[in-house]
């Protein structure tokens, strides 16, 4: 695709990114208050998150992410058409934060590729905002995490710790 | 606020418990207000049922049933600790049992259902079995998981899972 | 033309008048019986009818009810649900196992994010155990303050409870309307903890710091205009017909089963059961300010609306008397084996350094023994048990969160209900993944 319809079209869809309605832990409290009237993330086009990761453009992992709900993460991640965006909200989902126990993903950029990462315990609204500019800058580049990846880490990971069978590259 | 009194009208009615089950009660302690008594594993459910069925006692809510591991105490290094409220009177009541490795205890999910989900999380975090519980089975874990998470010799940062893929930061 | 006015008026008429009449009307009902209870919860659920095709709907981690990741798996006969198997776990952090590797003073911010709504309360109660373990007394200002911080989580809890629960419903207006009245509550829950969400705010004596300046005003003005503004989110929703026919009968719990399942808090305040733990094994301040326990008779959806809607009320009752009555004093316990000294001392003398050093690497001087207390969060109870060994650090510690039995309650509360009222079940119930799974 040319580059100049790649800069239009990034545009475009950096004015309305509907983000996957996924919200974990507490950082999903400090979403909804992005989606609230004070910090109103719907003056950019935001507000419209969809509850189907079909109908998505991003997904805004909010919270920690344990080995029971990895799976789901990975799935839905895989659900959401191209293309696709991922924001890391908040330290667990950056790397796992003070929970360094036996049933937390230490960070989920060993599962999904993460395009940014917005720090915090949680990140005020404001803070989560910024982040969402670094996404829409990237949006209107039409750069995604993604570009030169063969296989999403967690493909990896579950081969990995899969016994290797017959003519099965491991 | 710094004097915690026992409730003398639990006392009375804690006496009747006593008359009851006599020598089955091992031990009984009071600390900050609290009565403590350790049974026998062959007489939890007897004892429990006893507390919630006897009209002076009424303990007709089991506030948390929990487990607990005390390595040091070889013979017998498990604990199960129930706490029981009676919302009639307003008291509260802790009953507590020592297990060896292994040994089962009987479900009370007979006699409040909200212990279903508290025994299956002591089993999942200590490996005791409640004998009689409908549904046994992993709470908050997945259910492949290995091991019983809180016994004092499980790893915090566990065996297996969860581990960050440092080789492929940067490349991504 | 005339007939057409007919015809208008008595469609339109219904639909203006009062669903049930005016409250007075309500409130001098008879109150239900038990038996009556259990006659309407019979009436309510569907018959089940044999033979029919039973459909398994897994009501997955991800879904737009904004209660966190609970999955429930449905076993489904059309709309109505034969069996519901709750599966919990998705946010198990292992906390306490965490918490056994750190001392009493460490484990506070992590009491913050078990119910991240409330935080403070969390951190509260935990406190409160500790205290009890130590036989640590309080002075009175810092009580004060900590019932001040409590109330305003209550508030921010149940507004936003409130946001959500209409939201489920269907409409998104509340949602927008209460998160802009609970920034008013942040903002002042920022004010005094620094914080929004997650205030570790709460310390083993009292609390960090003392109220700034201007903070009593703004919270003056606060807890003028936001029971005003209940009010009249109240008179909306409970005069609205769409909201009476989905609320009222629905999901009735009796003070029998709300025992059997251990469910606390509002909803067993709306079976008719006035247990408030602020009243009947008080902590802090709350036995010396005077407010009402919220009890409805009905134990449905409808009456935990209105406990509460009266909760917020009563909240800002509360806060106006700890303002009015605030104690002069310090707002921490100054104890050198047991608590924190303040950090402006640390820096200056050898005293406050040498204890500061010791609580945070050996941590406080504790007895051996164990110990339960239980507070009243905004959610239900919250008990907190520590078995100490005398070390700094606990050797076996259980939060006992409300919402882990509520999760648990799902079944029995909604087999032979409808999918739709499932939905507003579950969110009058008040669960929150993290305060379940810790």
């Amino acid at each position: 695709m040319p580059v100049q319809m790649e800069r239009i079209l990034g545009f475009g869809r950096s004015f309305s990114f509907w983000p996957l309605l996924f919200g974990l832990a507490c950082c999903a409290i400090e979403m909804m208050a992005l989606g609230g009237s004070r910090f109103d993330m719907s003056r950019f086009g935001m507000e419209a998150m969809r509850a189907s990761p079909r109908q998505a453009d991003g997904m805004i992992v909010a919270g920690w992410c344990s080995i029971k709900m990895a799976p789901r993460v990975v799935r839905l991640y895989e659900q959401i058409p191209d293309p696709k965006w991922v924001l890391a909200m908040g330290s667990c989902a950056i790397s796992g934060n003070i929970w360094d126990t036996y049933n937390i993903v230490q960070g989920i950029d060993s599962l999904l590729p993460v395009d940014v990462y917005v720090p915090g315990c949680p990140p005020r609204p404001e803070a989560l905002w910024q982040g969402l500019e670094m996404l829409r800058d990237r949006i209107k580049q039409s750069k995604h995490a993604y570009d030169g990846l063969q296989r999403i880490p967690a493909r990896d990971l579950v081969a990995e710790c899969l016994p290797a069978e017959n003519g099965r590259q491991s | 606020m710094t004097s915690w009194i026992v409730d003398p009208a639990l006392v009375k009615q804690c006496g009747e418990l006593e008359e009851h089950f006599g020598e089955r009660l091992n031990e009984r302690t009071e600390f900050r207000g609290e009565i403590t008594y350790l049974v026998r594993p062959i007489d939890w459910y007897e004892v429990l049922r006893f507390c919630k069925e006897t009209a002076g006692l009424a303990f007709d809510q089991l506030d948390c049933l929990l487990g607990d591991h005390l390595p040091e105490r070889s013979s017998a290094p498990f604990e199960v600790v129930a706490h029981l409220v009676s919302h009639t009177y307003g008291r509260r009541l802790r009953v507590k049992t020592s297990l060896a490795e292994g040994e089962e205890l009987a479900s009370v999910t007979g006699l409040w259902p909200s212990a279903g989900f508290d025994e299956r999380e002591t089993w999942e975090m200590f490996g005791i079995v409640f004998a009689g519980h409908p549904n046994l089975r992993r709470l908050l874990t997945v259910e492949d998981f290995e091991g019983h998470p809180l016994r004092k010799d499980f790893p915090l940062a566990g065996i297996v899972g969860g581990r960050v893929r440092t080789d492929l930061r940067g490349k991504i | 033309m005339k007939d057409l006015l007919q015809n208008v008026r008595q469609v339109v008429m219904p639909l203006l008048a009062d669903a049930h009449g005016p409250d007075e009307a309500r409130e001098e009902a008879p109150r239900p019986t038990l038996e009556e209870l259990k006659a309407r919860k019979a009436r309510s659920r569907q018959p089940l009818e044999v033979g029919s095709e039973v459909i398994t709907v897994s009501m997955g981690p991800q879904h737009p009810s904004m209660h966190g990741v609970y999955r429930a798996e449905l076993d489904l006969d059309g709309e109505i649900i034969v069996d519901v198997r709750p599966e919990v776990g998705n946010l198990h952090r292992g906390v306490e196992k965490l918490c056994e590797e750190r001392t009493y003073h460490q484990i506070i911010p992590i009491t913050d994010r078990l119910d991240y709504i409330a935080g403070f309360a969390m951190n509260h109660g935990y406190c409160e155990a500790v205290e009890k373990l130590m036989d640590l007394e309080v002075p009175a200002r810092g009580r004060y303050i900590r019932t001040i911080a409590s109330e305003l989580c209550r508030l921010s809890n149940h507004i936003l409870w409130l946001g959500v629960h209409i939201m489920d419903l269907g409409t998104q207006t509340f949602f927008c309307i209460c998160f802009r009245d609970r920034e008013y509550v942040l903002d002042l829950l920022e004010m005094l903890t620094g914080a929004r969400l997650t205030h570790s705010f709460a310390r083993l004596g009292g609390v960090a710091k003392d109220l700034p300046d201007g903070f009593e005003h703004r919270c003056r003005k606060a807890i003028e205009f936001l029971p005003k503004r209940v009010a009249e989110y109240e008179r909306i929703i409970k005069h609205n017909r769409i909201y009476y026919k989905r609320a009222k009968n629905v999901g009735i719990f009796t003070s029998e089963d709300c025992f059997a399942w251990r469910v606390t808090g509002p909803a067993l305040r709306a079976a008719g059961v006035p247990r408030d733990l602020r009243k009947d094994d008080p902590y802090a301040a709350y036995d010396e300010v005077d407010f009402e326990v919220a009890v409805e008779y009905n134990a449905d959806v409808y009456d935990r609306f209105l406990v509460r809607m009266k909760e917020i009320r009563e909240s800002c009752k509360i806060i106006e008397q700890c303002l009015d009555n605030m104690p002069a004093g310090p707002f921490v316990a100054r104890d050198i084996t047991r608590t924190l000294p303040l950090k402006s001392d640390v820096m200056r003398d050898s005293a406050s350094m040498i204890q500061d050093f010791y609580q945070v690497f050996k941590g406080p001087a504790v007895p051996k023994g164990e110990v339960y207390r239980a507070t009243e969060a905004p959610k239900g109870e919250m008990g907190v048990y520590i078995r100490s060994e005398g070390a700094g650090r606990p050797a076996r510690i259980r939060f006992t969160t409300p919402s882990f039995y509520h999760g648990q309650a799902l079944p029995p509360l909604v087999r032979g209900e409808m999918v739709s009222d499932m939905v507003a079940i579950f969110a009058s119930i008040d669960v929150v993944l993290g305060d379940c799974d810790r």
